[in-house]
């Protein structure tokens, strides 16, 4: 993996700043929060982080809504300083528009479209066959 | 495509108790288990036409992504270069050393009249100190004086004592007078100094 490391972040035992979801600790099981945050990337996932740049709630409300935030202006500001994000706080800001949309995220829409599609045609044929069936 | 579809049956499947696999559950020393002797692990299957379109969106995502961090990474350095050398830093600077030069010209003008103060009470101290001296100087004088002054009238009162003391001449006289006049001490004095000289001893 390629180290951007910037000359205007200060050096920390040879570790860069990262941008990820990091577990905000409520201790309720099965009910997990996650914060968007600029943290070292040596540093534990829930540890000591720098700065909350936003937050993620995995679970749907109850209008079927995943709820997001971002702090745009803080997040130019660390992507400036040379922080990267990772692979889910990529894809999320793709789905917010800040970044280009993630190629996963493309490719799995994909995939799930391909899928559906082979099982309502696999329904589809199961019907036909049956109909068949019954006539004879 | 098998995680797609156990994903599309686990939806379509009435919800029942899912089993989570907790990671770790066997240690390094615990052999393998029979049903997964013979299994070999290969990689995971890849479809080349996918594969061929991802890798061009990745990298056409890897350079839009280089793109923007270059731009916020401008932005930062110009946000910098202003705080530091903008337009508005040299007001700030120079606002900064007028306030420090104000308050630097107050201070000193507290500094002298407080020097004032000091100066005069320092003075108004000394002064008194010159005055308790030469007042002591004085009591010490004084003292010394009524001390001569008991001393010498004790000298006196002893002189005139002298005249009554018994020497060896006197004493034959002395005797002579006491044996003559006896003297009798016998006499009550009571609050109000009322003497009485007679008494029952007799």
């Amino acid at each position: 993996m390629v180290h951007l490391s910037s000359l205007l972040l200060k050096k920390y035992h040879g570790g860069y700043v990262v941008l990820r979801l990091a577990l905000a600790g409520h201790k309720q099981a099965n009910r997990p929060f996650y914060r968007i945050v600029a943290a070292y990337n040596k540093r534990a996932r829930d540890g000591k982080y720098i700065e909350q740049l936003g937050t993620y709630d995995p679970l749907p409300n109850i209008y079927n809504e995943k709820l997001v935030s971002f702090n745009f202006d803080r997040i130019k500001y660390w992507i400036g300083c040379g922080a990267h994000p990772t692979k889910p706080v990529a894809k999320l800001l793709g789905l917010a528009g800040f970044f280009p949309l993630h190629p996963m995220t493309i490719t799995e829409a994909e995939r799930q479209r391909a899928q559906t599609q082979l099982i309502a045609t696999g329904t589809e044929e199961g019907l036909q066959e049956e109909q068949k069936e019954a006539e004879v | 495509m098998a995680a797609a579809l156990q994903v599309t049956r686990l939806l379509l499947a009435p919800r029942s108790a899912v089993l989570v696999a907790v990671r770790g559950r066997k240690s390094r020393t615990d052999p393998v288990a029979k049903s997964k002797e013979d299994r070999i692990k290969g990689p995971p299957p890849v479809d080349p036409v996918e594969m061929v379109v991802l890798r061009e969106r990745f990298t056409e995502y890897h350079s839009t992504v280089r793109a923007l961090r270059l731009e916020f990474k401008e932005g930062v350095l110009r946000k910098k270069y202003e705080e530091e050398t903008g337009s508005l830093a040299e007001e700030r600077a120079r606002q900064e050393a007028e306030e420090h030069r104000a308050l630097m010209d107050f201070n000193n003008q507290e500094n002298l009249r407080i020097l004032e103060l000091r100066m005069s009470r320092i003075q108004m101290e000394q002064e008194e100190a010159e005055r308790k001296q030469v007042e002591a100087a004085i009591q010490r004088e004084q003292e010394q004086q009524e001390f001569i002054k008991e001393k010498e009238r004790e000298i006196m009162k002893l002189q005139e004592d002298a005249k009554n003391f018994i020497t060896l001449e006197n004493l034959d006289q002395r005797i002579e007078e006491a044996l003559d006049n006896p003297k009798n001490y016998n006499f009550a004095i009571d609050k109000e100094g009322r003497v009485v000289k007679q008494t029952t001893l007799q």
